[in-house]
């Protein structure tokens, strides 16, 4: 009977877990990989290039925040071979993906040792919100459309934001491409085709236009199908061949449409439209001996959101944002051994949310804001006794900022409120917490290079709608779970004169305290899956970079960057407890992300390393339970050039070339060798 | 300058590389199947999809355990929820629920012996437990058959269709009484006993025991079979149903503190099973009443009472704790006067108890 409640629980809410591997011989494939590929570009160099750029120094990117910034760029990512934006933020210190392999596998982003629930993701600055299962599947956000994103650890330090923005422990902002088009050529039409291992078939388009004066537009359309397949070898069942991973095939549609309007930069209005339509099959864990027919998945999701922006003379800022959105799903286990013979359920989730912010010049150094949010949401599931919850939040911030000399401080405080009704059991209900955040950052010596900085933020999650309601036969009591995060930092950035162009180097050290963890505590009688507060983290870490690049000679230049994250997640839940002060679950000590590049001209070369110690899947830290650790790299060649007039990119990434067999999680091994060719012409 | 820096990269990335050194596999060398010593087995469930199915043996005299005995023999892993294991003859049959498979292994050496896929074309059956009888190995699985299976040549000779979901069994009186639970319909669950006749290997009778979700069942020696059935409400609201050999009838119904899922262990006139508090309960076969409330008589404390068994010859009773399912667990064995005797350290979701012997 343990195994029904299991059963459930790798449906939906995390499509659970599969295998050992072998430490792989890296270091000789690697360095032949390398100068292969590097050996093929040189060949490329006969086509017709671009107009050769004006060599100007690059400034030193802006890193010198007040609370620990990481970016990536739309032009980066393929240096990294990233597909979707789980593949860009792969890199970022303190990140930790947890990807259940291939290209419909879950990947959430887990920050500084916290779990997924605490990193909000926000599109175009509006937080895609996920009330009912708390984490945000970023490998359902493709790339093509993106402009930036960014890694906000606290908050994002604008002043001018929607109150969800204050409201969790971290911030991952995706910002999509806006139009920049003259009156002389009106539009810009940018069409493109992936495809390469798992049967990718990718193509996308994007149109903008402008239309008159104020007004400009985009669509975006972007269509993904494969089969998902991919070799694999399964470590412990005593085999020695490679197995197939099946049942992960994806067919997905992504549509985008939005329109800006602006007037002469003191008004500003953006409406979108989003529509994602998605049919997964979930391979499930690799079981030993036995092939799993999987389960499958269906998304439709459709939202509207709405923004605009007003700057007064007076030093007075207004923020507008509105949105509506809906999630349905739709999953399916067959077969099952019920009377049915499968498990169909569906859940429908609605959201309609208006935030206002307001932000006051009082000088040039004091700034004020206020910003209020307020959200409704509501799911409905065809499951047996549901709650039918809905979820009233209700968000208010007070923000400052002020600058004094060679420092710089901020503040602010976060009231939330919640409030819910159900149709059956008893509704969670949340008075009036509030949560402070204090920034200080100084610049220690007259030279601008070296900054100081320190942030307290204090954040707290609700419990999901899941977390309470799904299949909660016994009445559920749990409390939000507290973080309370504490960084002191240095960053150091330096333009440079010689071969090298700069030279940024961050660090920060950080003390993150989880009170009331919300913990799923499993039981042999189906009825008692439950979920309590007894959880206790401590967590200390170090997250460093370090970046650089050369300056253009005779058409070359290089760049470097690198990051290194130290983690020390313990459990402190209870000294009785065989998993007091171990390590938590899925949670690396030690992460190190490398990158390398080399551009000559139009064309570029590039090579990504990740390697991460190994991480247990239990908490009690013993060998058995180790997921080992692993080492994996992806190359990539980019090329740009002309042909009819047309400018033409093409890309080629491959992915784990040492064809390494690892997992991320358990059960779910990860795929090996896999490549990706990429075309795109702009008109 | 391209060159150097070229050179400074695959350096970089070799040492990377180095660093990188991974966990080794610490896979003893395989010296020869060695025959086991008297001691306990502990089939340990694991986490389902973690593919930590494990077999941990404890030895009566070192007192030494090792932790997957399985695998360490048949340098493979045993795979996915082990959910039961018992020895019949030379050999112990092993379910693994998950993972859809029989092993069979030598029961002195757990060496594997044969490897039985249950599948039914491309659906798994997923195994529950195993009963025998007459050279006979009787398979119950949640695709609602009984296997039976030649222990002689070690092949499947017929599929028994039952109820729903089924889980344990017992023989008794020349009959196989099947526990069908149902329990993978949340809203729905199965309320039947299905009786197998065992010269025919056919169902001869479904009992209704009006109680939803039987799981366990045990027969003592004076004609009665008991089933404990759970329901699927919280809190749960155990049912215990007595159930004539004869007559195949139901004789009566009441209500039992019992723990979700508990086994019934019956050794002479005495039954032993766990309670949600974890207790162990002691109840007469024969006067059909409680006779104690707690047989543990010392402060052990068990956090998650998992499973029971009772050594026939010794009357010493085996208690499994999962502590909190997802860590290790505990096995804890008493005297018969209910004070500790030993315990030891055990697998994540520590359940079937195999003893062997000399």
């Amino acid at each position: 009977m343990v195994v029904k409640i299991s059963m459930r629980n790798n449906g939906l809410i995390t499509y659970l877990l599969a295998a050992l591997f072998k430490c792989g011989k890296l270091v000789p494939v690697v360095v032949l990989q390398l100068v292969v590929t590097h050996a093929s570009f040189a060949q490329t160099d006969t086509t017709r290039h671009l107009k050769e750029v004006p060599v100007t120094a690059t400034p030193a990117p802006r890193l010198q925040t007040l609370i620990p910034v990481q970016q990536i760029g739309n032009k980066d990512f393929a240096r990294y071979s990233a597909f979707s934006v789980a593949d860009a933020v792969r890199n970022f210190t303190g990140v930790n993906v947890k990807d259940y392999g291939g290209i419909g596998g879950l990947k959430t982003i887990s920050v500084r040792g916290l779990s997924t629930n605490h990193t909000a993701v926000l599109f175009d600055g509006v937080q895609i919100n996920d009330a009912q299962t708390g984490q945000i599947d970023l490998s359902k956000f493709n790339l093509n459309n993106v402009q930036q994103i960014s890694l906000y650890n606290g908050q994002p330090e604008d002043l001018l934001q929607p109150a969800r923005s204050y409201a969790s422990a971290s911030v991952l902002s995706i910002t999509t491409i806006r139009p920049m088009l003259t009156s002389q050529k009106p539009y810009q039409i940018q069409a493109g085709i992936k495809t390469g291992s798992f049967g990718l078939i990718n193509p996308y388009l994007q149109w903008q236009q402008r239309m008159g004066n104020n007004w400009q537009m985009v669509i975006n359309g972007n269509y993904t199908k494969a089969n998902g397949k991919y070799k694999y070898k399964v470590d412990g069942d005593g085999s020695d061949t490679l197995a197939t991973r099946k049942n992960g095939d994806v067919r997905s549609l992504q549509t985008d449409a939005a329109l800006y309007w602006n007037k002469n930069d003191s008004s500003k209005f953006n409406i979108h439209i989003n529509y994602y339509n998605a049919k997964r099959g979930l391979p499930g864990a690799v079981i030993f001996y036995s092939e799993s027919p999987g389960q499958h998945l269906n998304n439709n999701d459709l939202f509207i959101q709405a923004g605009y922006q007003r700057l007064w003379k007076n030093g007075l800022q207004l923020l507008l944002n509105s949105k509506l959105s809906q999630l349905k799903t739709r999953y399916l286990d067959s077969p099952y051994f019920n009377t049915k013979g499968f498990i169909l359920e569906n859940y429908r989730q609605r959201e309609a949310y208006q935030s206002v912010a307001l932000a006051y010049h009082i000088t040039n150094k004091w700034d004020v804001s206020y910003s209020a949010d307020v959200s409704y949401t509501k799911v409905d599931a065809d499951i047996d006794k549901y709650a039918f919850p809905g979820r009233l939040t209700i968000l208010n911030v007070v923000a400052s900022s002020l600058k004094l000399g060679r420092w710089q401080f901020q503040g602010n405080v976060l009231n939330t409120n919640i409030h819910e009704t159900v149709e059956k059991g008893t509704a969670f209900q949340q008075r009036s917490v509030l949560s402070p955040t204090l920034m200080a950052s100084v610049q220690p010596f007259a030279n601008p290079d070296l900054k100081l900085r320190a942030f307290y933020k204090n954040a707290f999650r609700a419990p999901t709608l899941d977390e309470l309601y799904y299949f909660a036969s016994a009445e559920r009591t749990i409390k939000p779970e507290f973080v309370y995060q504490y960084d002191i930092g240095a960053t150091y950035s330096k333009n440079l004169n010689g071969i090298l162009q700069y030279i940024t180097i961050t660090a920060d050290a950080y003390y993150n305290n989880v009170h009331n963890k919300i913990l799923a505590i499993p039981n042999r009688n189906p009825a008692v899956f439950s979920f309590s507060n007894l959880g206790k983290v401590d967590i200390k870490g170090i997250d460093a970079g370090f970046k650089t690049q050369t300056i253009q000679q005779n058409g070359w230049s290089m760049l470097l960057s690198t990051n290194y994250t130290y983690q020390q997640a313990l459990d402190v839940s209870d000294e009785n407890s065989s998993t007091y002060k171990q390590q938590i679950p899925y949670t690396p000590k030690h992460t190190l992300a490398l990158n390398a590049g080399v551009n000559y001209r139009q064309a570029g070369v590039y090579f990504n390393h990740i390697l991460s110690s190994g991480r247990y899947y239990t908490g009690n830290n013993l060998p058995e339970y180790l997921v080992p650790g692993y080492a994996v790299s992806d190359a990539s060649a980019v090329y740009n050039f002309i042909t009819n007039k047309t400018p033409v990119q093409a890309s080629f990434e491959v992915n784990n070339l040492s064809n390494k067999n690892y997992s991320i999680i358990r059960s779910y091994p990860m795929p090996g060798r896999s490549y990706r060719l990429s075309l795109q012409i702009t008109i | 300058m391209k060159q150097f820096q070229l050179k400074t990269l695959l350096s970089a990335v070799a040492i990377l590389s180095l660093l990188s050194a991974c966990h080794k596999d610490k896979v003893n060398p395989d010296s020869g199947p060695k025959i086991l010593d008297p001691g306990v087995l502990v089939l340990n469930q694991g986490g389902i999809t973690h593919n930590n199915s494990t077999l941990t043996y404890y030895d009566y005299a070192t007192k030494a355990t090792s932790s997957d005995i399985f695998a360490s023999v048949n340098t493979r892993g045993l795979g996915d929820t082990g959910n039961d294991a018992k020895i019949y003859g030379s050999k112990m049959y092993i379910t693994v629920n998950y993972s859809s498979t029989l092993e069979i292994v030598d029961a002195r050496t757990i060496k594997s012996i044969k490897q039985i896929k249950m599948v039914d074309g491309a659906t798994n059956r997923q195994p529950r437990y195993v009963v025998f009888d007459k050279g006979k190995a009787f398979i119950s699985s949640y695709d609602g058959t009984v296997a039976v299976l030649d222990t002689a040549t070690l092949t499947i000779d017929k599929y028994i269709k039952v109820g729903r979901n089924p889980e344990q069994m017992v023989i008794s009186n020349g009959k196989l009484y099947v526990a069908n639970s149902g329990g993978l319909d949340f809203s729905n669950p199965d309320k039947t006993v299905s009786v197998i006749n065992l010269t025919s290997l056919a169902e001869i009778k479904k009992i209704d025991i009006t109680s939803t979700n039987p799981i366990n069942i045990a027969a003592d020696a004076y004609g009665d079979v008991y089933v404990i059935a759970y329901g699927t409400d919280y809190p749960s609201k155990p049912t215990l149903t007595i159930i004539d050999n004869n007559t195949d009838a139901v004789k009566t119904t009441t209500d039992i503190d019992a723990s979700y899922g508990t086994s019934f262990v019956i050794n002479g006139d005495l039954a032993y099973y766990l309670t949600d508090a974890g207790k162990v309960k002691v109840y007469n076969v024969k006067t059909q009443t409680v006779v104690k409330e707690s047989f543990i008589t010392d402060n052990t404390s068990i956090k998650v009472p998992f499973n029971i068994a009772v050594i026939p010859e010794t009357g010493q009773v085996l208690v499994t704790d999962a502590v909190d399912y997802t860590n290790n667990g505990k096995l804890f064995a008493f005297n018969t006067d209910g004070t500790l005797a030993y315990s030891f350290t055990a697998g994540i979701n520590p359940g079937a108890i195999v003893v062997l012997k000399k």
